[in-house]
């Protein structure tokens, strides 16, 4: 059985006077296996942040399914559709989002205070947590006070601390430079073979050769998808670089 | 470049920026309409032939001051907020290549079209109402309606004067502050990265003290008269407690609140705590200034709607009757020819004296310690509290008084103090030890010889006799004491009628060397008192309403700001796991408390500044609590009303830029 599934997804927006139409995805259908580490890749306009709106059950579809693990977010109340964001899913952003008016500690523990878990079981979570991604010594700080990297650590602890089924990665290197995306790739990495479903949103060549499975996704569809296989990361990027060259020629989907 | 590119340039970003901008403009056009029509009333031609103008005119030169400083300060603020606001845009076209002499000469058409919108349209618009407002204050004062329509030149030439100039700074102000940055600095104005705000332990308990001693002066004077010296001190007391509290007061309070684990990790505390601490630390000053604001409007309307709804009773205590007469003598040859010419006008005039009262009394300032009563002249001198007027009464004066005649021993007497009950059993005056054979209830004569400002001692005694010995003694002070003959009735006929009588009264009284003698009307005062009484209200609900315009502006802004800083919080908030209902409710609740919190602590600065008011109010022979009482209380809910309407309003601003 599938984590997540979604199946047909077409979302058409429609500008605010009634005017133009315009369809953000088409029809989009993949889905994401237990422990997989998927990768989304396409220009921009080409409906990765729409799709991964809906994902995150932010934005409703105009048709079609996203199951995950078994259940339709289609089928549930807004009141629901948070208490599912909160234990099912974990967000990872690339200008971080954390909030300002908290410590790192605070923003880490936010789910978990918001899921009214004890604070005894909070700081049973926390320790190893922050252990693992070395912002053990910085918990007291604010955004403001540490670096881009530390704060996105800070931004994969909150996704973690939920233990949720999938966590969602938008452009997660985006706003970082090359040796500390490098790094939190590899943490990425880590991440997943302990154990963690992960799905990530780029366009970058580098981020998405870390993934086991790369989806590409243009004018509003899933275009083609590469496995990794057997595949070390440099040959991967090199597949995606051909494949992204394939797709900007306007190519037919083949390989 | 086109010759018209600045100005449009500055036309086009004042439209874009109109929610900010907007209120400012109305802002200016207000200011200078209200201060026009507050110079209007002070240099009035038609007021001026009226009775009681010099008063009026005082009252309105002094509004001139209040209404000019608060429009200087209230400009400075909500432009310092403009400019804050402004500053990304101008950033952004220094970016793209637009030096800052460009960017001053935008900041300078900017201004000219503020100032020559505000000047136009405050000028037309204060022109405009002044008629209706001198029509207002004439009904106000029972004065006949003035003809005719005037502009004067004084009041139009100070205003261009005040707000021309007032517009230069502003000017200045904003393009050193463009001037002074660099351009990255001005793309990132907006997005400075908030520091968690420190907990300054001792300017928080440094303002606690403040309060709690503008509060225990307020509560503890217990004479009228110190109430009038203490008053400022305790508003300023409680002024600068406020603003210390509201800044880091605050923030200490929810720094402690967060330090116990147990409650600060349970959602609802966990969002209020850390959202408080940053709303408080952007608006500390703000919403002091609100709560003080708010204070003044209450304190100010509650006392001059007080004093003009109770003129009457303060002529009451004022003139306890319609006629009251007071003669520096009871020697019987002074007397006689002043009851005559009572007599002879009554008669004249076929009226009758109702509701007699009259009688002799010997007086002087004395200090008590217990029941001893001194006239040390070095323990007077001291506090004025302590100080009372001490009033002896023969009781066949007395005895004419009252229902059931008593009778005195030599050393006996009757005691009435207008402050409390008098406890003693004796009392010690001038060697003398007398008996308290009873404590009246109330005033011989109701009190015609004295006001309540003052703490003052009855004293009944046996007979003339008694008094003249007292008199006599070595240890009263230069001027020895002082004895008076008081009259006072009320007539049986019109107000008009009454201040005829007075008049030739006034007259017909006999100048005798031996004493002067004095005569009031309580109708003739009555013209004095309304005039001036009348124009406090007047002026309290002027000032009332330039300061809940104030008030207004400053919450809209307060709402704009958090607005747009709450955007990204909503959204995070959700993505974690909130649902928008959840995190609606969560920020209501913040902005209700931030927003409430200045009309409840303006509440309790009203109740606690009350005592104070109330006494202050007896100065000013206003002894009638219960009506303040009922005039605070009323203008309290008025203003709360008024106030939540105006969160209601601002609010649906505020979500709408919260929640896009």
């Amino acid at each position: 059985m599938y984590l997540l599934e979604v199946k047909n997804l077409r979302k058409v927006y429609t500008t605010r006077f009634g005017g133009a139409q315009v369809e953000a995805l088409r029809s989009v259908s993949f889905a994401v296996e237990k422990g997989e580490y998927a990768a989304i890749m396409g220009e921009s306009g080409a409906g990765k942040t729409t799709l991964l709106n809906i994902l995150a059950a932010l934005d409703r579809p105009t048709s079609g399914e996203v199951i995950l693990n078994g259940k339709r977010l289609s089928g549930l109340k807004e009141e629901e559709l948070a208490a599912f964001r909160r234990t099912n899913l974990g967000f990872v952003f690339q200008d971080f989002n954390l909030l300002e008016t908290f410590s790192l500690k605070d923003n880490i523990l936010l789910p978990l205070v918001l899921a009214g878990e004890s604070y005894v079981e909070m700081e049973r979570r926390l320790v190893p947590l922050a252990r693992k991604l070395g912002i053990s010594k910085i918990l007291a700080k604010f955004p403001y006070e540490v670096s881009g990297g530390e704060q996105q650590r800070a931004a994969i602890a909150r996704a973690l601390i939920t233990y949720p089924q999938l966590v969602l990665a938008d452009e997660p290197t985006g706003a970082l430079d090359s040796k500390t995306s490098e790094e939190l790739l590899r943490l990425f990495g880590e991440i997943n073979a302990a154990g963690q479903t992960i799905l990530m949103v780029t366009h970058s060549v580098k981020a998405a050769s870390h993934a086991q499975r790369v989806l590409f996704i243009k004018d509003g569809e899933i275009f083609h998808q590469l496995y990794r296989g057997s595949l070390s990361a440099a040959e991967m990027y090199e597949r995606i670089a051909d494949t992204l060259t394939l797709l900007a020629a306007g190519g037919e989907a083949n390989a | 470049m086109p010759k018209r590119f600045y100005p449009k340039l500055a036309v086009s970003s004042i439209r874009r920026h109109f929610q900010v901008y907007g209120p400012y403009l109305g802002a200016c056009t207000v200011m200078v309409s209200m201060f026009y029509l507050i110079m209007f009333l002070a240099a009035n031609s038609g007021l001026s032939g009226m009775f009681g103008a010099s008063t009026l005119k005082l009252l309105f030169t002094f509004g001139t001051v209040v209404v000019g400083l608060f429009a200087v300060i209230f400009l400075f603020y909500t432009n310092s907020f403009l400019i804050r606001r402004r500053k990304k845009e101008l950033g952004l076209f220094n970016v793209l290549g637009l030096e800052k002499r460009h960017i001053a000469r935008i900041l300078v058409w900017e201004t000219l079209l503020t100032a020559a919108f505000s000047l136009a349209v405050g000028l037309g618009g204060g022109i405009l109402l002044s008629k209706i407002l001198l029509l207002v204050l004439l009904r106000i004062l029972d004065f006949p309606v003035v003809i005719g329509f005037e502009v004067p030149e004084a009041a139009v030439l100070t205003t261009l004067k005040l707000f021309g100039t007032l517009f230069l700074v502003l000017l200045a102000y904003g393009v050193r502050q463009v001037g002074r940055a660099n351009p990255r600095e001005l793309l990132q104005a907006e997005a400075v990265g908030e520091r968690e705000p420190k907990a300054r332990w001792f300017l928080a308990l440094l303002g606690l003290a403040s309060l709690g001693a503008g509060y225990f002066l307020a509560l503890a004077i217990d004479h009228p008269l110190d109430a009038l010296v203490y008053f400022f001190v305790a508003v300023l007391l409680v002024i600068a407690g406020t603003y210390l509290l509201f800044t880091t007061g605050s923030i200490a309070l929810l720094k402690l609140l967060r330090r116990s684990k147990r409650f600060y990790y349970r959602s609802k505390p966990f969002l209020a705590v850390s959202g408080m601490l940053y709303r408080m630390k952007q608006n500390g000053v703000g919403l002091a200034n609100i709560c003080i604001l708010s204070t003044m409007v209450l304190v100010t309307l509650s006392t001059t709607v007080s004093l003009y709804v109770g003129l009457e009773d303060v002529l009451r205590t004022r003139y306890p009757r319609q006629i009251v007469l007071r003669l520096d003598s009871y020697d019987s040859e002074v007397m006689a020819p002043v009851q005559s010419a009572v007599a002879a006008t009554l008669e004249r005039h076929g009226l009758e004296a109702v509701d007699r009262v009259e009688y002799r009394f010997l007086s002087f300032p004395v200090f008590r310690v217990g029941d001893t009563f001194s006239t040390d002249r070095e323990l007077l001198s001291g506090f004025a509290g302590s100080m009372a007027s001490l009033q002896l009464t023969p009781l066949e004066d007395y005895n004419r008084l009252v229902a059931e005649p008593v009778s005195l021993e030599e050393n006996e007497v009757l005691v009435f103090y207008n402050r409390q009950p008098y406890e003693h059993a004796t009392v010690q005056l001038l060697d003398r030890t007398f008996v308290v054979k009873g404590t009246l209830t109330s005033l011989p004569g109701n009190g015609l010889s004295t006001t309540e400002a003052f703490g003052a001692y009855y004293l009944v005694v046996r007979d003339l006799g008694v008094m003249e010995e007292l008199a006599q003694h070595p240890a009263l002070p230069w001027r020895g004491a002082l004895p008076t003959y008081t009259l006072g009735f009320d007539l049986n006929t019109s107000r008009e009628g009454a201040v005829a009588f007075y008049h030739d009264l006034a007259r017909a009284l006999p100048r005798q060397e031996a004493a002067p003698v004095w005569v009031e009307s309580r109708d003739e005062a009555r013209g004095e008192f309304h005039v001036l009484y009348g124009g406090l209200f007047f002026l309290g609900a002027f000032l009332g309403t330039l300061f809940v315009m104030g008030t207004v502006l400053i919450i809209y802004y307060k709402q704009i700001t958090e607005g747009f800083e709450d955007r990204r919080r909503y959204l995070i908030l959700r993505q974690v796991g909130m649902s928008s209902l959840e995190v609606r409710s969560s920020i209501k609740s913040q902005v209700l408390s931030v927003f409430f919190l200045p009309l409840a602590a303006a509440g309790v600065h009203v109740a606690f500044a009350f005592p104070m008011i109330t006494k202050l109010l007896v100065v000013l022979n206003l002894s009638n609590r219960s009506l303040f009482a009922l005039c605070t209380a009323l203008t309290f809910a008025a203003f709360a009303l008024l106030y939540t309407l105006v969160y209601r309003a601002t609010t649906r601003v505020y979500y709408r830029l919260a929640a896009a």
